[in-house]
């Protein structure tokens, strides 16, 4: 048996956890910057907020129905994350944390002691809600594709109480019919519209499409999921916790930037936390995309992109933030007020697999950047910059609506009256 | 992750440590006072009410959410949108003071009301601790 877990609205409900004065309102986080709506609460989604929706479109409307409105607080929301999966991991042979506020469990040696999933499901929200103050889903299934259509249900779909068990073909059935083939997971917004064309509408639809013909059509990884779908397991345990694959870094600016010395700070800022996660999860770039625009929401929308290519997979933070630099004159326009820019490594290798090229030197020079992330894991990210990066300040986040970092920081601690 | 230092030593020292052999990790006050760590929070006492269980202002209060509240014990609640610290008695649903001018508050049904988790520790801080709020006079 699988499970999926994971909590209703996560930023909106951590926004509450230590805020008792919030828990009755209704709650809005935004994105970075404040840009756009990030997490609705159960109470706002009662009120039809759009979530992605841009903030300053709907100002008013939130205003008048008296929403409250938070910043990502990160800190907090990484904090409680933490705790959430601590007390769930309790309840299995293996978790898998997916993102900020879902894992998949895995149960083995479990499965012969519990009888009753729905209710097992039960306890494992009571006991995240009791230890966390976190609202979750629980979705059980055979396979990890099912897990996690059940989880939408328990959360999404009448009849579901917050736990969702596929363990049978009605279930199965009733379930998939009502959900969207753009919901199941795998399945992409683009792969969606062109399934949509072929008359594939429910995850019920794909799931009773012939495996093998659909794999001719889109990909071996569409077979997998049908087969899925169909409660035959294809996803290895591994699957799930697969390196990613693409590595983005970016974010819109606090106050609009037209200077080609400040998103070439703010690019190369981005280079560098890209450049850093490679070397943590160990793989190598082979490309890496650049791009910069202007507001959607304005006049005259510019959007310049480019794609470079390394003649070896790199992870050197100085030679891709000289390919930035480098690209920047094909990206930058005067007069343009920049909105948002960011970078992102795709084609991804892992350090395992690679190939040396016999004509092209190593230039990688694995000792100078491992000496690099040392001093910044211990002093502080930033301890130690590149020098383009140094007026980072002029692109720093805009949270105009953060609460306090109620557990990482001494001074933000609640209060509690006495 | 925790290390238990070991110095290298070169050859040309004359006398190993005599008490290498007994290194063990330093005593941790998170691990004396916290029993479920994903379960416990520290907030910061305000007010005089519970001065009668030791409870001053400006005291760090440790809370675990996960215990199982016995009646009369010390408890942070949400009282109408505000964390509260106060005895719970559970037969009367009353919040009641350890301070004398502070009448018992009987719970009724259109208070906002949930436990948060019970006071397990108390902490004293007798000098100002720098890097913590202070609490307001």
């Amino acid at each position: 048996m699988y499970a999926l877990v994971d909590a209703t609205s996560f930023y909106a409900s951590a926004e509450k956890v230590f805020d008792p004065s919030i828990r009755q309102k209704p709650v809005v986080v935004l994105t970075n910057n404040d840009g756009c709506i990030c997490a609705v609460c159960p109470i706002a989604k009662r009120l039809n907020i759009p979530k992605f929706g841009p903030y300053f479109k709907i100002k008013h409307y939130l205003a008048q129905h008296g929403v409250v409105i938070r910043s990502s607080n990160y800190e907090l929301y990484a904090d409680l994350s933490e705790r959430m999966m601590t007390v769930i991991a309790r309840f299995c042979d293996n978790q898998q944390i997916y993102s900020i506020d879902e894992c998949f469990l895995q149960f083995k040696a479990f499965n012969s002691m519990i009888d009753d999933w729905h209710q097992y499901g039960q306890q494992i929200r009571k006991a995240v809600w009791r230890e966390t103050c976190l609202p979750v889903g629980v979705g059980f299934a055979s396979t990890v594709t099912l897990a996690k259509a059940a989880n939408h249900a328990s959360k999404k779909l009448s009849g579901f109480d917050g736990v969702a068990v596929i363990d049978n073909e009605q279930v199965r059935q009733n379930i998939l019919k009502r959900m969207k083939v753009s919901e199941v997971w795998g399945v992409g917004s683009r792969l969606s519209k062109k399934m949509q064309v072929m008359g594939i509408i429910t995850a019920l639809d794909l799931a009773n499409q012939d495996a093998k013909h659909m794999r001719r059509q889109f990909s071996v990884l569409v077979e997998r999921t049908i087969n899925e779908l169909n409660g035959v397991s294809c996803m290895s345990w591994d699957d799930v916790k697969e390196p990613k694959q693409e590595i983005f870094s970016t974010r819109s600016f606090g106050h609009k930037v037209t200077d080609y010395n400040a998103l070439k700070s703010a690019l190369v800022s981005h280079v560098n936390i890209v450049a850093r996660k490679l070397r943590q999860q160990n793989s190598q770039a082979k490309k890496l995309y650049v791009f910069a625009h202007s507001s959607q929401h304005q006049a005259n929308y510019y959007k310049q992109s480019t794609m470079v290519q390394f003649p070896q997979a790199t992870s050197n933070s100085l030679i891709m933030a000289n390919a930035v630099v480098n690209a920047l004159p094909n990206i930058y326009r005067e007069g343009v007020l920049f909105y948002k820019c960011g970078v992102g490594a795709i084609e991804l290798e892992s350090n395992q697999f690679r190939q040396s090229d016999l004509f092209i030197p190593d230039s990688n020079n694995e000792k100078l950047m491992a000496c690099f992330d040392a001093i910044n894991n211990r002093y502080g990210q930033g301890t130690l910059q590149i020098a383009t990066e140094s007026s980072v300040e002029q692109w720093q986040m805009k949270r105009e609506f953060l609460s306090p970092r109620y557990t990482t920081n001494w001074r933000e601690i609640p209060r509690i009256y006495c | 992750m925790k290390v238990i230092p070991i110095y290298i030593e070169a050859g040309i020292s004359g006398f190993e440590s005599p008490a290498a052999e007994y290194k063990e990790l330093r005593l941790s006050l998170d691990e004396l006072l916290i029993e479920n760590p994903s379960a416990t929070f520290v907030g910061l006492a305000s007010g005089e009410s519970m001065t009668g269980v030791g409870i001053f202002d400006g005291d760090l209060l440790i809370v675990d959410r996960s215990i199982t509240v016995r009646n009369n014990a010390v408890i942070v609640a949400n009282y109408n949108g505000c964390f509260v610290c106060k005895h719970l008695n559970k037969p009367h649903a009353q919040l009641i003071s350890a301070a004398n001018n502070y009448p018992p508050v009987t719970i009724t049904a259109s208070d906002d009301f949930q436990i948060e988790g019970v006071v397990t520790r108390v902490i004293r801080v007798f000098e100002p601790i720098r890097g913590l709020a202070q609490c307001m006079p």
